[in-house]
């Protein structure tokens, strides 16, 4: 039993090392541009979540719900989310209100009771999946240009691209630096119960010392950043229209968005229908 | 420049500063955000707060880009890019967290005392957790009506709330706030300063006191914040809107349906014709 869990244990902490967690992340925002989803157009995208992220809440019969829920889990397995994105959208759902749903089946909960948590547990769910679909199906640069066309604050899909840009770069530094106090390092024993708490403490105060370096190269190169922004006259950019207007030229709204759409609209007007007539 | 002058960055000093805040406090929550929580009874262990990299960041630079900068970073990289947007709710902490780190930031005007540092700290961590009690607090006496009527309701929203408070405070916001922060705030301060450009912050040059006008403006957006996440979980309040729409809706329904399908017919004839045109312009 013991060498069953050890295996297990190992198993589990193979899965989440540093590059699972990369490499996720990156499918995450690269992987997944040829997917329907992803050809589509933001501004229409956006609409659309906005609809789906509003309406489950006030919304409350089940055949709707329903309708909306299985909607938006088909533009989830179109838009080829990735799987740790999943999990995680399993577990939220689960610690918020998914395991009293269980916990009410499994110790005998009639229809009456079971009711409001399959509500609630639907609307979660719907609402979450509709932004995982969005925000993860889109590729950075079209979602940080639907956002603006918006009227977002420049910043703000500025970040998005940067971000999307340089994390992978982010997180091998952070890794290599980690790595690199681990090599000087010396762990203490953590055979014991003391011990474990001690190499966690060890652990924790690692993380904590590598970001003093990490500032230190960060600092420098958001500097370069900024510098070669300023070249490229990014702030001048900012406030003109006429630049905006140039990146927001890519965006067109095609049959595949028309499409989408009344396929969408179709599908809520059934499930409305059905929710009357039950 | 004259040593006099106050600590208030060029343009593109205040981006630097909002690029490098962003990126180290977004890598920080992407991590907490896959990390999961564990819990021994009430008390809830979370490394959720990396809160001392903006801290750290507002204590030795322009206070406000750190915030702002940080505040984004956690949006985009933790919300954003896990595709875990949570819509209007989202607003209350990115306000939160920006009040918080910037009122620390404003209250050191000499990185050198540590005395302060550690006070500020301490202080921006806990302004930061108090707003989001409050606003918890808040979201349970809107949501249940005759708040007061429940027997022993209120004492134990505020126990309960009040304890999650101090919990986070003492473990969170000693050891993950207070602490990194002592130990970075000396060992950066006169080194990462030059690599932007920029002069080291003293008691002459930094920004002065935090006046009233700051608390106000401060008060004003958490007033925002708190509207803003008691609207996005309001929704329950409104299913009488709902139920009266839905009973007259069939009819409305139906008609969609109808008209969708017909759109939808239309749409796929003209996508099939376009396909027939775009191949016969590829074939000559």
């Amino acid at each position: 039993m013991s060498k069953w869990m050890q295996k297990l244990s190992e198993n589990i902490l193979d899965k989440f090392s540093m590059d699972f967690l990369r490499s996720q992340v990156l499918k995450n925002a690269y992987g997944n541009d040829d997917t329907v989803i992803a050809g589509l157009d933001p501004r229409i995208l956006l609409a659309w979540y906005l609809f789906f992220a509003i309406v489950p809440w006030f919304a409350d019969d089940i055949p709707f719900l329903l309708g909306c829920f299985l909607l938006v889990m088909v533009t989830t397995v179109l838009a080829r989310v990735a799987g740790l994105v999943l999990f995680l959208f399993v577990l939220g759902i689960f610690t918020q209100t998914g395991y009293l749903l269980i916990f009410t089946l499994l110790f005998g909960g009639d229809a009456s009771s079971v009711a409001p948590l399959l509500v609630l547990t639907l609307k979660v769910a719907t609402v979450s999946l509709a932004s995982v679909t969005v925000f993860s199906g889109l590729d950075p640069d079209r979602l940080s240009n639907g956002l603006m066309w918006y009227g977002c604050p420049e910043r703000l899909s500025f970040s998005i691209s940067y971000a999307y840009r340089m994390l992978p770069i982010l997180m091998e530094e952070f890794q290599n630096v980690l790595l690199s106090y681990r090599l000087r390092g010396n762990p203490p024993a953590h055979d014991t119960a003391a011990g474990k708490i001690r190499y966690l403490v060890y652990q924790v105060r690692i993380i904590i010392q590598s970001f003093y370096p990490l500032m230190l190269n960060t600092a420098k190169r958001s500097r370069t950043t900024v510098e070669a922004l300023e070249l490229r006259g990014y702030r001048y950019a900012q406030s003109s229209r006429q630049v905006r207007r140039m990146k927001l030229a890519s965006l067109k709204v095609t049959l595949n968005d028309l499409i989408f759409l009344t396929a969408s609209i179709l599908w809520t007007a059934v499930s409305i229908l059905a929710s009357g007539l039950i | 420049m004259s040593a006099n002058q106050k600590q208030t960055a060029m343009q593109s000093q205040k981006l630097m500063i909002f690029v490098l805040s962003m990126s180290l406090y977004g890598l920080a929550t992407l991590f907490t955000e896959l990390i999961p929580k564990f819990q021994v009874g009430l008390v809830e262990f979370s490394v959720e707060y990396f809160l001392f990299i903006p801290l750290v960041l507002a204590m030795l630079f322009d206070p406000l880009s750190a915030a702002l900068g940080a505040a984004t970073g956690e949006l985009v990289f933790s919300e954003i890019m896990l595709g875990q947007f949570g819509g209007l709710g989202e607003l209350e902490k990115f306000l939160t967290v920006t009040i918080g780190v910037y009122l620390a930031g404003r209250m050191v005007r000499n990185p050198k005392n540590r005395a302060l540092v550690g006070a500020a700290a301490f202080l921006g961590t806990a302004a930061q957790l108090f707003m989001g009690m409050v606003v918890d607090i808040l979201k349970v006496q809107f949501a249940v009506e005759d708040f007061e009527a429940v027997a022993g309701l209120p004492e134990s929203v505020f126990f309960t709330e009040g304890f999650a408070f101090l919990n986070d405070l003492l473990f969170s916001g000693i050891l993950f706030c207070l602490l990194p922060t002592l130990y970075l705030v000396p060992r950066l301060y006169g080194k990462i300063e030059p690599l932007l450009g920029m002069r080291p912050r003293t008691a002459e040059n930094s920004l002065g006191k935090i006046s009233l006008k700051t608390i106000v403006v401060c008060l004003a957006f958490f007033a925002c914040a708190a509207a803003a996440e008691l609207l996005a979980s309001s929704g329950m309040e409104l299913i009488d809107w709902e139920a009266s729409w839905a009973e007259s809706g069939t009819a409305m329904a139906v008609g969609i349906a109808a008209a969708a399908i017909l759109a939808l017919a239309v749409l796929a004839v003209l996508k099939k014709r376009a396909a027939s045109i775009d191949k016969a312009v590829e074939r000559p």
